[in-house]
């Protein structure tokens, strides 16, 4: 892990991030498992907006959906619910930071996830600033292609690392 | 409920299968896809129920968005199914009788009731409001409902690995 990351588990160990977190999640009743389910909600709209625009994109889904008007209805989903994301994945990274910060996993669930929206932003940017962008030559629409593609590898990927952060030993030191 | 403290839920956990699963990556990958799967079925049906919400989507007609979509949401179901049966096998006996594993099956129940009053009695009505926005009460109820259970299984099946 790089140092600057790991500083970052430091400089949260043992802050008033950590005892708020940790007090929400110990004296609040089904606290960690109602966040956690909040957390999973948000990668199922995830799920049903950008993931579901990479595959209408690439020919596999709603057919009777246009490309510009899929993606300005439902990019606002996926930013609200990576902003929701943000909020209940905190309250477990404050919680143990050095859990995550040191986490070899958790740093490659952020390489996944940092490129998965600059290319989210990317798509919707250039849909924003000319209707139609992406559909408007064959160029485009394969180039189009190419993004949805990685975007799609790129979702699953964060869905994937997020989970296996909890098993981070059994790649790391396997039986 | 006799059956649920039965001695063959520990035949099911002592399947070699069930002892490969649990003790192997194999847990953990199953877990992940299921999970994985499990948005999917949400996020699938979410546009859905929106659209019978009268929320969103409405410049599609109802059976538009349903038979493009509800497709999606039974080959994630089944990739859900398959894998939580491989993870459930690794610990039948304590699954069976985890209220939040009970819980999840209820409510996986009366999601499965409420859409199929939905696609076996509601539909066939389907020319009066397939492109209604608002919809009509009755179409906004199934909808909701169909959020709310599915948010409960997630939950209830989240639980679970809390009380395990």
């Amino acid at each position: 892990m790089p140092d600057f990351f790991t500083s970052i588990g430091t400089l949260l160990e043992g802050s008033f991030l950590q005892s708020g977190a940790l007090w929400a999640l110990s004296t609040i009743p089904g606290f960690p498992p109602i966040i956690q389910t909040v957390h999973i909600l948000g990668i199922a709209v995830v799920m049903g907006s950008v993931v579901l625009l990479d595959l209408r994109i690439l020919g596999l889904a709603v057919p009777s959906q246009k490309i510009s008007e899929m993606t300005s209805r439902l990019m606002p989903w996926l930013w609200w619910a990576l902003a929701s994301n943000l909020i209940s994945g905190a309250f477990f990274l404050f919680g143990r930071p050095l859990r995550y910060f040191n986490n070899p996993i958790f740093g490659w669930k952020l390489s996944f996830l940092i490129p998965a929206v600059l290319l989210a932003l990317f798509f919707q940017l250039m849909n924003k600033r000319e209707e139609g962008y992406w559909e408007s030559s064959s160029k485009r629409l394969w180039s189009a292609r190419a993004i949805a593609l990685l975007s799609l590898f790129l979702w699953i990927m964060v869905a994937m690392a997020g989970r296996w952060i909890a098993y981070a030993e059994y790649i790391y030191y396997p039986a | 409920m006799e059956f649920l403290n039965s001695p063959k839920w520990i035949d099911v956990e002592n399947w070699p299968i069930s002892w490969e699963i649990g003790g192997t990556i194999w847990f953990p990958f199953l877990e992940s896809i299921h999970v994985i799967a499990a948005a999917f079925v949400v996020g699938s049906i979410l546009m859905v129920d929106l659209r019978l919400i009268g929320f969103a989507a409405v410049k599609y007609s109802i059976s538009t968005l349903s038979k493009e979509l509800v497709p999606w949401t039974w080959a994630a179901f089944v990739v859900a199914t398959v894998t939580g049966l491989g993870m459930f096998i690794t610990r039948a006996a304590s699954h069976v009788v985890n209220p939040a594993f009970q819980w999840k099956m209820v409510l996986l129940a009366l999601a499965g009731v409420n859409m199929a009053y939905f696609h076996f009695r509601v539909y066939k009505n389907i020319a009066q409001w397939d492109n209604a926005a608002p919809t009509p009460t009755h179409l906004k109820v199934i909808g909701s409902l169909s959020l709310f259970l599915w948010s409960g299984v997630m939950l209830a099946g989240r639980w679970v690995g809390h009380i395990i």
